[in-house]
């Protein structure tokens, strides 16, 4: 049987991100092989920002995996733009978070961790070092109280967020602060709105 | 600790040599992750659910029951025994007795067993030459003079006596995950995700023995995934159920009147948490019959005690429901607090529910 490729080149240097993503990462999409950070308060916006990286690698037919993030909102990461027919969720992994996330290595492009609490050097270095070797996207989502112990490639830190109300929530701006190594290195402070009135990201 | 819901089909406890055991008891519990995709597979002949979730859609502990029965009936043409009580040793009994305990009754329900319900022989005659003829008698005897006179199987049971451990050793079957797996083999070809044209893709090959991967890690239910169906909340569109699962419905984008507008909660929380809206009286706001507020709340609070001050709030939002035979009153309110976070409440049954953070 003819096996197929996703739309993608899987042999791309580039994990696809779509805008409003895409312009602030150096080269437009995601390296492959490099860990992302994406800190932030909890409850501020950071698991939407985390989530919705992963929209248009999985709508061009890469698979995710979603570790730790207990109860994910399917509608809200449909709505984001999350092929959810691609994404595999390991809500509760309890102890054992970086061996799960070890197990998705060779199965997905793009690998989203939130570790229940501070992850420890080694735990950190080695699932870092496997993510280069095997050539996929760790995105770490992090918090004050459990901050990725190591320096990540890229990192979106969400500085503060502020909603727009009607008489219902309408959608929120997100300020981030965008930064990294190499080409990565001080890329500013962007506000991105998550969710907007329709549940999608959009540049301001 | 959490009210488990204990299945007992006593026929299905013991293997058959045709397997088909087996295939019957993954037939029910497939059959039962419509209703709760938290469905645990303990051995053959019992599983358990969590009660709380499945009590609360289908709006009582009653109705989940009649919900279970008709399932297995259906299925099997069997009756189930039932049984509810916190931790898995109780709610076994609980089932095996088709008793149903309420919250804080267990550990009475616990010291009333007959000391051979810990299941030792040689325990159960010991203790009766020492006049302890039952799990409570058992469980007040000093640990040190346990230790001193059992071995380290009886100290285990000790501790499932007093409440400490909530199961037996033994009482799970720790291949039983494995073997499920295995016969599921048949409706994981079938179930197979399809890449845009139609076919397989290799990354779809690789995704699913990582999937399997960490099933064999983590249990029947560690990795599961996302569909999506028609329903008016966010909680009732969306469903997570164990990867491999037979797919029982499609996704389906229709719009629903009276579907919630505006973005939807990006952590949906699959078992809403009690909390108390207070208005600035400190006073419980409450939903009146005809779906209004009896006053505008300013402050969120937890059954652990915090409090959180809220800046905004909207809604209620009415849904009212006929679903299951029973009509469902929901309302849903969105809160802003002075922190940022912005949360999803609903009102049911008489009180408020977390059922959503916008993080």
């Amino acid at each position: 049987m003819a096996t197929l490729r996703p739309v993608t080149l899987a042999k791309s240097r580039i994990v696809p991100l779509s805008e409003p993503w895409a312009s602030l990462t150096p080269g437009g999409g995601l390296r492959r092989g490099s860990t992302v950070v994406v800190h932030a308060q909890p409850g501020l916006g950071g698991l939407s920002v985390g989530l919705s990286l992963l929209s248009d690698a999985s709508a061009k037919g890469h698979w995710a995996a979603v570790v730790g993030v207990d109860d994910p909102g399917v509608v809200a990461m449909s709505d984001l733009g999350v092929d959810l027919r691609r994404v595999l969720f390991v809500p509760r992994p309890r102890g054992a978070w970086a061996e799960a996330a070890g197990d998705l290595l060779d199965g997905v492009d793009l690998l989203i961790v939130r570790p229940p609490s501070r992850a420890s050097h080694g735990a950190a270095r080695k699932l870092m070092d496997r993510v280069r070797e095997r050539g996929i996207v760790l995105i770490v989502l992090t918090e004050p109280r459990a901050p990725w112990p190591l320096p990540a490639d890229l990192s979106f830190h969400l500085v503060s967020s502020r909603w727009i109300m009607s008489s219902r929530l309408d959608a929120r701006y997100v300020t981030l602060r965008v930064s990294g190594r190499g080409e990565a290195q001080h890329r500013g402070e962007h506000v991105v709105m998550v969710p907007d009135v329709r549940g999608r990201a959009v540049a301001r | 600790m959490e009210r488990l819901l204990a299945l007992w089909v006593e026929p299905l406890s013991e293997e058959r040599p045709d397997g088909s055991v087996l295939r019957d008891y993954l037939r029910v519990l497939d059959a039962l992750e419509v209703l709760c995709p938290f469905v645990e597979p303990v051995r053959l002949g019992l599983c358990t659910l969590p009660l709380r979730g499945p009590s609360r859609f289908f709006g009582g502990d009653e109705a989940v029951f009649a919900a279970v029965r008709q399932i297995v009936r259906d299925v099997l043409g069997l009756d189930v025994a039932l049984g509810v009580a916190e931790g898995l040793f109780c709610a076994e009994l609980a089932a095996r007795q088709g008793v149903v305990l309420h919250a804080g009754q267990t550990t009475a329900f616990r010291r009333v067993q007959p000391l051979a319900a810990l299941g030792h022989k040689e325990l159960a005659t010991t203790g009766r030459s020492l006049g302890i003829y039952s799990v409570g008698d058992f469980a007040d005897l000093d640990a040190s003079r346990v230790a001193e006179r059992f071995n380290a199987a009886v100290r285990v049971l000790h501790r499932v006596a007093r409440g400490e451990l909530a199961e037996l050793p033994g009482q799970r079957d720790t291949r039983l995950s494995a073997r499920l797996r295995d016969a599921r083999g048949e409706d994981i070809k079938g179930d197979e995700q399809v890449s845009f044209f139609g076919q397989r893709s290799a990354g779809d090959d690789r995704a699913r023995a990582a999937a399997h991967r960490v099933r064999h890690r983590l249990g029947p239910d560690g990795v599961l995934v996302a569909r999506l169906r028609g329903g008016r909340a966010p909680e009732d569109r969306a469903s997570l159920t164990p990867w491999g699962s037979p797919s029982c419905d499609e996704r389906d984008d229709a719009p629903w009147p009276g579907r919630l507008a505006g973005p939807s909660p990006i952590t949906s929380l699959h078992q809403p948490v009690a909390v108390e809206l207070c208005d600035d009286a400190d006073e419980p706001v409450r939903m009146s019959a005809r779906g209004s507020l009896s006053a505008a709340p300013t402050s969120l609070v937890f059954a652990h005690g915090s409090r959180r001050s809220i800046v905004w709030f909207a809604g209620p939002w009415p849904l009212v429901e006929r679903w299951w035979a029973s009509g469902r009153r929901r309302a849903h309110v969105q809160v802003l607090l002075d922190s940022g976070e912005a949360m999803l409440l609903s009102a049911e049954v008489g009180r408020w529910w977390l059922v959503g953070i916008y993080d």
